[in-house]
């Protein structure tokens, strides 16, 4: 009989022979680097814009698109709505879309990433804005400075602002009512805001909770540091801009614009800083406020619609998330952050970056102004999921559903603070909001651990913003 | 015993068998090593491509600076010094070799706990049930898990501080403190993972002979020492694949800190794995984080050595 068994060497010998031939198959088949813009049925010359997957929803998304073709029906439009838990791993899953050669036009960014994307990837808007002045006096009349200088990089604009949130403070009447006290008036202090606190405390199941905030780079310590005058790296201004600010603004308005905001030096040993952090510490000793989780507070909405969180900082935004979750406008209402040395507030913007990877610079452009315009925003924002760019899309038609009374306040704070800025965005973003996280929970999570964990922030920050973004 | 074999061939005439053997045996050699080669090559080429291809890929991009907007700069060996001197990496992995001795002790403590019990005298359906029950937890999504216990772990709002407050216990800081973090994850971890164990358990369990178990009865073995002395000897080869499959996944362990605690407070729940993702995905410095894959996977590899060099000690195949 014959032997019809391999030898194990013959097997792996043979085995190696077809992997081999295999590969080199495929690798010669492929030299010609493939990307992802080569599986047929990618690129089918539309313009193709990223959002983000949560922004808007899919009647939203078809809105938009339809409203487009309407106007341009010769430009091929496919909005890419990419899912993401947070803008951090939004623009992760863009730049990985990018390194795989299917870069889109147009990317929606809010401030965590306008200077990542305008410092790397962006291209200034600046020669279309200045051809199509005409065409948007009436946009940027309708929108404050503040968020368009927000936009700028090193004297040159990067986006248009469609939407904004600043920190505001939410404040549950049902909560308020219990503790026998009303709104706090516009002006109140950071003592009226803790004796606030004790009221509720005082007046409630131990189940209660007065303030819970979320450890994030927007909402969480940076509107305490912002109220307490200062920030987490010291902030100036880029010289420029003045193209922009004499063309669209009168003098009043343009005073003290430039040509977008610089992070630079860490300070997180700053004596002001340590004492926004001295003053969380205490909240939570006394038991004022939470712990605070990493995370988008997604079970927020929920605790402080049942009444379980008496106040939280957020933005327009979710005014539409408490009318979703069942609260009536006359559930809750909103303030301005309190007053420590300042009032001035944070806020977050978005608008449409174009990549400079793009062929399709000029329809790309064409997009952007149709984005902005007050019906395209007004088809897209219906659900009150954020605060519209546009103070001409505030009005009491638009909160008398969801609330809250106090509307004004959303836009009001660009008004009445004018000095009221972006969160810290700088390129370095990622590892710096990364930073920020990490000893901010080290700060918070024992008693005696603020300067330490501060001290370890600084050097860390110091080694993120010396690393080229 | 009746050979019920057919010949493949008719065996030929001894004359003719012969004259004509080695040729025809040089041939069916060759084609059999062809047909073997074939159904070799998908397995191998997914190997190749899917496992080999990558960690070589790695190995290279760790030798670069590379941030996917720009071109790869060599950097030499820059990447594993920074590596080195980064405190955040070297917590991490602190992190993760602290998180793998617990969750793989844990697991296969629980497992085997289980699977003993489940092995002793109980109808067949209760048995099938439980069977289901531990193991369930395993196909489910690990961010889905950690999701849904984030909010049962949560220190004001949780259902787990809730229940304990019903007995007077006041709410356990169990994702904001250090130390209740890891323990938290820990936790979850073994929750989700442990049925994959037990299942292995159950079948080894099944394979020892009745007889064995009845001699050492007679010898007056009972309980614990039977168990000790017959049971576990003879589950060796068993706990030996199981605490190996426990030690590669707890060292890449990603989904529940990530979700759960992002690593914090501080550093407390970083692993290694969450290095890597926050390295090359967000800070986009893919050559340092390839740095640390490549270490990740030297430190599975030489964990994984040694657990098969102390199994000759400890592990007993008959």
């Amino acid at each position: 009989m014959t032997d019809s068994h391999l030898t194990r060497r013959a097997l792996l010998r043979y085995g190696a022979y077809g992997a081999g031939a295999a590969a080199l198959t495929g690798t010669a088949a492929c030299w010609d680097r493939l990307t992802g813009a080569d599986i047929p049925g990618r690129d089918d010359g539309s313009l193709v814009v990223a959002t983000l997957g949560s922004a808007f929803d899919p009647a939203a998304v078809r809105a938009l698109q339809e409203g487009f073709r309407r106007v341009h029906p010769d430009i091929g439009l496919r909005v890419n709505a990419v899912q993401a838990v947070d803008w951090s791993d939004f623009f992760a899953k863009i730049l990985t879309q990018i390194a795989a050669g299917t870069a889109p036009d147009l990317v929606y960014v809010a401030t965590e990433g306008v200077q990542l994307f305008a410092g790397q990837l962006g291209v200034p808007l600046d020669r279309w804005v200045r051809r199509d002045a005409a065409e948007l006096r009436e946009y940027f009349a309708d929108v404050h400075p503040a968020l368009v200088e927000s936009m700028m990089y090193e004297g040159s604009l990067h986006q248009l602002p469609v939407e904004f949130n600043a920190a505001d403070i939410y404040l549950n009447k049902q909560v308020l009512a219990r503790a026998g006290t009303s709104l706090p008036p516009a002006d109140w202090t950071r003592d009226d805001f803790t004796a606030l606190l004790r009221r509720m405390k005082r007046s409630s199941d131990s189940h209660f909770t007065p303030y819970f905030w979320t450890n994030r780079l927007w909402g969480g310590v940076v509107p305490w540091l912002f109220a307490n005058g200062t920030n987490l790296l010291a902030e100036s201004k880029a010289p420029g801009g003045d193209w922009l600010w004499d063309t669209f603004y009168p003098a009043a308005e343009r005073r003290g614009r430039g040509g977008g905001f610089r992070w630079t030096t860490p300070q997180a040993t700053d004596d002001r800083v340590a004492e926004a952090y001295d003053y969380l510490a205490s909240l939570i000793r006394d038991d004022l406020c939470t712990r605070p989780e990493g995370g988008n507070g997604s079970n927020l909405v929920g605790v402080f619609s049942t009444g379980r969180v008496g106040v939280t900082p957020a933005g327009g935004f979710w005014a539409g998330g408490l009318h979703l979750a069942g609260m009536k406008p006359a559930d809750y209402d909103v303030q301005y952050f309190p007053r420590w040395r300042t009032q001035r507030m944070q806020f977050g913007a978005a608008g449409y970056a174009m990549l400079r990877t793009s062929t399709k610079q000029d329809q790309a452009w064409e997009f952007i102004k149709y984005a902005a315009r007050k019906d395209t925003l007004t088809r897209l924002f219906r659900a009150n999921q954020t605060t519209p760019a546009r103070r001409s899309m505030l009005t009491a038609d638009r909160y008398r559903e969801s609330g809250p009374a106090h509307w004004q306040v959303f836009y009001d704070t660009l008004d009445r603070f004018p000095d009221t800025g972006p969160i810290p965005a700088p390129p370095q973003v990622a590892e710096v909001e990364q930073v920020l996280l990490k000893h901010t929970g080290t700060a918070l999570a024992s008693s005696g651990a603020v300067r330490p964990a501060l001290r370890r922030m600084q050097d860390d920050l110091e080694t993120a913003m010396e690393r080229d973004a | 015993m009746t050979n019920t074999r057919i010949p493949a061939v008719r065996p030929a005439p001894a004359a003719a068998r012969t004259a004509v053997a080695p040729a025809r045996r040089g041939g069916r050699e060759r084609g059999t090593r062809l047909l073997a080669s074939l159904f070799l090559a998908p397995t191998i080429v997914g190997i190749v491509v899917f496992t080999v291809v990558p960690i070589a890929g790695s190995v290279v991009l760790s030798l670069f600076h590379w941030n996917v907007i720009d071109d790869p700069r060599w950097s030499g060996l820059a990447n594993y010094r920074e590596t080195f001197g980064d405190s955040t990496v070297l917590v991490s992995f602190r992190n993760t070799l602290v998180f793998m001795v617990l969750a793989v002790a844990l697991q296969l403590l629980i497992a085997l706990a289980l699977a003993l019990a489940v092995n002793g005298r109980m109808p067949v359906w209760l048995r099938s049930v439980f069977r289901s029950a531990f193991f369930f937890p395993l196909v489910l999504s690990a961010a889905s898990v950690s999701v849904v216990m984030k909010y049962l772990f949560n220190q004001d709002f949780g259902v787990v501080n809730w229940l304990l407050g019903l007995v007077g216990i006041s709410p356990v800081p169990w994702l904001t403190s250090e130390h209740g973090a890891m323990a938290t994850v820990v936790l979850v971890y073994v929750w989700q993972q442990f049925g994959f164990s037990f299942l292995l358990f159950v079948g080894g369990l099944n394979n020892i002979p009745k007889e064995v178990h009845e001699a050492a009865s007679l010898d007056g073995a009972t309980g614990l020492r039977k168990h000790l002395h017959v049971t576990l000897p003879l589950l060796s080869p068993t706990l030996l694949v199981a605490s190996v499959v426990g030690v590669i996944n707890a060292l890449q362990v990603f989904e529940q800190p990530y979700v759960l605690t992002d690593g914090g407070p501080g550093d407390s729940t970083r692993t290694v794995v969450m290095v890597i993702y926050e390295t090359a995905f967000e800070q986009l410095r893919f050559g340092t984080a390839s740095a640390v894959g490549v270490l990740l996977f030297v430190l599975i590899m030489a964990v994984t050595a040694l657990q098969f060099r102390l199994s000759r000690r400890f592990v007993h195949y008959q």
